[in-house]
């Protein structure tokens, strides 16, 4: 035995006898008690989740355990659902048709995890849906199913908001287009398709905006312009499959998230051949009335004259006749002159007409 | 009596125990060291009244143990008792006792102890080995030298309704480890100073004779009664004397883990029922008792109560009836009386004997009494 100085010998005599600040028969109880404080712990993380848990047993089919929002989504205390087979949480119908999931006394669950949308029955009698995950485990060599249910009420709501919302962009007559910020294309309607002559919409994902324009420098000179302005409209030339350009209308905007940074842009294309087939008919139109009616001022000019000759060889000679040849010239000029009115008031109407736009 | 032989099975559990001078002030270290936290102190008014449940206070405190008192304890302690300490166990979170007292205040906290860890009423676990789930750690510092409650695996609490004593019993009630100091002891009264110094006479005497002894609880059974022989005349002389005090300390130690283990017998089983009727002092009810029992036991145990008698005996040494020797002991104490002078009347014999008999106390007294032959012991007493 190693030398002791006779101080640490009386201390040391001390520990022998028992008397030493840790001298302590053997006990569990403190360590029970951390292990105690972490399972509280724990057990409070469990109450804490929005999910609720079940723990079943297999044998029995009852509820062994179940955490704090099991009990408030349903509106039953801990021990009376304590009490409660876990089958009776479910309609009738509910029941039927998830017999494979949820356990019944004495069925044998699957080892792999399952989940399975359904809806779990309230102390009222509402109908909440949930997604549950069950699963067997065994603890202490009893079986247990633990079921985690996620109230997936906000989830369905949502979905259907997106469904509307998809079905809207799906069924809009203008193409509309989505595309990442580098141009790429993520999502096209069949609006799209069909108007650039393309037979299936997922041939157009993957694509670069370039490959939809004449001017195949566009694409970038859009993603561009609207990731400094934001939105665009303007009307450019499009390009079908085949290579045919159309006229096409495009109003562009940037898709933000809640920071406000850019997250994609969408394109609103619409067809505007017509419009401007349309415009280019009226123009031209126009343009044939105009030398039309410049025509006609010359004519007048031209039946004048003769006339005025007419009127002076009348004047000269002296017949019974003149009155009436002078009457009739007369006549004509006054027709000449109503058509020469009606030249300046048409001129009018088709300035009144340029202005205004619609020449239809 | 049931043949004894030396080769029976036996089992001797004993707690932790630390006896000396300044034992008390350790009460703080092993709250510590069993992780206590939040403590529940039981004691009664009297041992708060002369300070020693103050000065375990100080010792928690020091250790760094928060604690809440409970005194509500009365001689013979009640259900209710046990359940109102219950209920302040669990509001108050504790989760450790420290009993500092008698058996009363003893009983009371291993009563609280296992009605907390069971959530059930004390009543229930009337019986033998009838607590499943064990208590929080206990602390005893005994401040009488009798009841042995710091050592043993009883607890008797009285159903007030019914107004009797039950007797539960269970190795789960052990305590934890229990701090003996003479100290405490100094400022017991006359009067409780022998009736708890009887209570542990006749814990010795009945572990000696009981059916379920062992020469482990003989060797421990025979030095209490020797101690006790020479130490309660003489402390009753000089209270204050510590080491006089320490010996009955001592004594009732040695007759604890004696009948702890032996078990105990008629005496006992017809002292609780007489305590439960009458609300009499434990010590008293066996004091008045034992002198009668032992002639209806004398020939199933003759030889442990000839060796009784050979130390109790007037001379010592010399060959005195142990019923005799016991007697003159007693009435050389000052204790007088009989069970009439306390109050109890013939008629209430029947019931007395009746509860007496279904004491499980019984089941190790070395004769198997009838109720009739316990009729004519409380008849004898009387
Ligand atoms: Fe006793």
């Amino acid at each position: 035995m190693r030398f002791e100085p006779p101080d640490d010998r009386d201390m040391l005599r001390e520990k022998i006898i028992g008397l030493g600040e840790t001298s302590l028969h053997k006990s569990y109880y403190p360590e029970l008690q951390s292990r105690l404080e972490e399972l509280e712990r724990f057990r409070a993380l469990l109450d804490q989740t929005h999910d609720a848990i079940f723990l079943i047993r297999t044998e029995t089919g009852k509820l062994a355990d179940a955490n704090a929002s099991a009990g408030m989504y349903l509106g039953y205390s801990k021990e009376e659902l304590l009490a409660m087979p876990f089958a009776s949480l479910f309609s009738p119908q509910q029941k039927a048709r998830l017999s494979e999931f949820i356990p019944e006394s004495g069925d044998r669950p699957s080892d792999s995890r399952q989940t399975c949308i359904t809806s779990l029955l309230s102390r009222e009698g509402t109908e909440i849906p949930m997604e549950i995950t069950v699963r067997s485990v065994t603890f202490g060599g009893e079986q247990y199913i633990v079921a985690i249910a996620r109230d997936i009420t906000d989830r369905i709501r949502t979905e259907s908001e997106l469904k509307i919302k998809e079905s809207a962009l799906e069924s809009s007559t203008n193409g509309i287009l989505i595309a990442d910020l580098t141009g790429t294309v993520m999502y096209a309607n069949p609006g799209f398709a069909s108007m650039f002559g393309y037979e299936q919409k997922e041939a157009i994902t993957g694509r670069n905006l370039e490959a939809f324009f004449a001017d195949p420098t566009l694409g970038e000179k859009i993603t561009g312009h609207l990731l400094d302005n934001r939105t665009i409209v303007d009307e450019m030339i499009g390009l079908r499959e085949n290579g045919s350009p159309f006229h096409i209308q495009v109003s562009g905007s940037v898709v933000q998230n809640n920071a406000r940074q850019p997250l994609c842009i969408m394109l609103i294309v619409m067809d505007i051949t017509e419009r401007i087939l349309a415009e280019q008919m009226r123009r031209e139109t126009y343009a044939q009335i105009e030398k039309n009616i410049e025509q006609f001022a010359v004519l007048g000019d031209h039946i004048r004259n003769p006339l005025q000759v007419i009127v002076g060889y009348a004047e000269m000679i002296d017949d019974p006749l003149v009155a009436k040849i002078l009457d009739e010239s007369c006549r004509i000029d006054g027709i000449v002159t109503e058509l020469d009115r009606g030249w300046v008031e048409s001129a009018n109407v088709r300035q009144f007409l340029r202005k205004h736009g619609d020449g239809a | 009596m049931t043949p004894r032989n030396p080769l029976d099975l036996r089992k001797f559990v004993a707690p932790e125990f630390i006896c000396g001078s300044g034992a008390l002030q350790l009460a703080g270290r092993y709250a510590h060291n069993f992780g206590m936290k939040q403590v529940l102190l039981v004691t009664d008014p009297g041992v708060r009244a002369a300070g020693w449940a103050g000065a375990v206070g100080e010792s928690l405190t020091e250790a760094g143990v928060s604690f809440t008192v409970f005194d509500s304890v009365s001689v013979n302690p009640r259900s209710r008792q046990v359940m109102s300490g219950m209920e302040v166990y669990r509001s108050e979170e504790c989760n450790g006792i420290v009993a500092v007292g008698g058996g009363s205040a003893m009983d009371c906290a291993k009563g609280i102890g296992i009605a907390s860890s069971n959530m059930r009423d004390i009543l229930t676990f009337e019986g033998v080995d009838r607590v499943p789930v064990p208590a929080p750690p206990l602390i005893c510092i005994p401040t009488t030298a009798g009841s042995s409650a710091d050592v043993s695996q009883f607890a008797i609490i009285t159903d007030e309704e019914r107004k009797r004593k039950i007797a539960i019993i269970s190795k789960t009630l052990v305590p934890d480890i229990s701090l003996l100091d003479p100290e405490p002891l100094t400022t017991m009264s006359r009067e409780l100073t022998l009736d708890t110094g009887m209570d542990a006479l006749c814990h010795a005497i009945e572990a000696y004779v009981s059916n379920a002894s062992s020469p482990m609880t003989d060797m421990h059974a025979l030095e209490a009664i020797r101690l006790i022989h020479d130490a309660l005349p003489a402390v009753i002389l000089e209270p204050e004397d510590l080491n006089l005090r320490f010996s009955t300390l001592l004594a009732s130690l040695h007759a604890g883990l004696a009948f702890s283990n032996a078990s105990l017998g008629a005496v006992h089983a017809m002292a609780h029922s007489l305590g439960g009727a009458y609300d009499l002092a434990h010590g008293r009810c066996n004091a008045l008792l034992l002198e009668h029992v032992i002639p209806a036991n004398y020939e199933a145990a003759s030889e442990q109560y000839d060796r009784i008698g050979a130390i109790i005996g007037p001379v010592q040494g010399e060959r005195t009836p142990p019923a005799e020797g016991i007697a003159a002991f007693r009435r050389s104490l000052g204790i007088t009386g009989t069970l009439a002078s306390v109050g109890v009347g013939e008629d209430a014999i029947q019931t007395l004997a009746r509860r007496a008999y279904a004491d499980p106390c019984m089941v190790t007294n070395p004769r198997r009494l009838t109720c009739e032959d316990i009729e004519r012991i409380y008849a004898y007493a009387l």
